[in-house]
């Protein structure tokens, strides 16, 4: 008997759905920081707010990058329905704290994935998804960076506008 | 999977598997499936067996179940851009389930012998 199902789609059912979900994961990121940018723009936070604004459109490009994975390996890739967005934030570092959650979620969520593809040996989607281990090292230190922004310049005076003008400044270029 | 029937000369199927209520055969010429359940016999591509997969485990029988309301115990199961349209009572659900997970493990099990048997042979 021929093995139709595999000749169709290089993608278990299972490395499938969670492709789809990490779609999704990435598409509320992307609405999520587009969230933040808005929340900056209204609180006077300029820099900041463009900031996010790039988070959002790195996002969304990741976002794309798994849709059209899912898709040249035969699988079916889900345009995903994107709720619950925050859109009120208690404080400026708030939006920071939440920034740097969403990427460790992230994080997790794509090792979650390759402790599925090693269990059933599928290395062709780790191969895809190493890249997306090296951005998260990217994503993870510039939140975090930024986060201790407010630690290192602190608050009173004018530490937020200080902190607003130095957001973009914040650069990875570890080599590898 | 080793019967062999064959329902008209040119289409030959290869029964995948099979449970009381149903039969899902496999035609390698055509590369599809053929599903005999509530008697009728329907064609999928692969497309539509996975819609149809979707369709059916979606659908929550315990919430059928504990249902209370009075209304009529019959669900409609339309797949997109297919030509068969299933219209089953709770039990059918169940059934076709039953026969959709069995069909999808054995195939499973075919693609595993594929991978460790033949397609590792030189």
């Amino acid at each position: 008997m021929k093995d139709i199902t595999r000749v169709q789609c290089l993608l278990s059912t299972e490395i499938e759905s969670l492709l789809n979900q990490q779609i999704k994961k990435e598409a509320q990121s992307a609405s999520a920081y587009l969230a933040m940018a808005s929340w900056c723009d209204s609180n006077g936070f300029d820099f900041s707010s463009d900031y996010f604004f790039k988070q959002s459109e790195e996002e969304r490009q990741h976002q794309l990058k798994i849709f059209k994975y899912v898709l040249d390996m035969g699988g079916s890739a889900i345009s995903p329905e994107v709720t619950n967005i925050q859109t009120e934030f208690n404080s400026f570092r708030e939006v920071f704290e939440e920034a740097l959650e969403a990427e460790i979620s992230v994080t997790q969520s794509l090792k979650n994935i390759a402790a599925n593809c090693y269990k059933e040996q599928d290395y062709v989607t780790i191969e895809f998804l190493n890249w997306f281990f090296k951005e998260q090292r990217e994503e993870e230190y510039k939140a975090r960076r930024a986060l201790e922004l407010f630690d290192v310049i602190g608050e009173a005076g004018t530490g937020r506008w200080e902190i607003d003008k130095h957001v973009n400044d914040i650069k990875y270029d570890s080599e590898g | 999977m080793q019967n062999v029937i064959t329902a008209a000369p040119s289409v030959e199927f290869v029964e995948v598997f099979q449970t009381l209520r149903g039969s899902v055969f496999q035609s390698d010429k055509e590369n599809c499936w053929y599903i005999d359940f509530v008697g009728k016999l329907a064609r999928f591509d692969y497309r539509s067996i996975m819609k149809l997969r979707k369709a059916i485990y979606a659908i929550d029988i315990e919430a059928l179940l504990l249902n209370s309301e009075i209304s009529p115990d019959l669900e409609i199961v339309f797949i997109c851009a297919c030509d068969h349209c299933y219209v089953l009572t709770l039990l059918e659900i169940i059934d076709f389930k039953q026969l959709l997970e069995g069909t999808f493990v054995m195939l499973e099990l075919n693609r595993i012998i594929h991978d460790r048997v033949y397609r590792l042979s030189i």
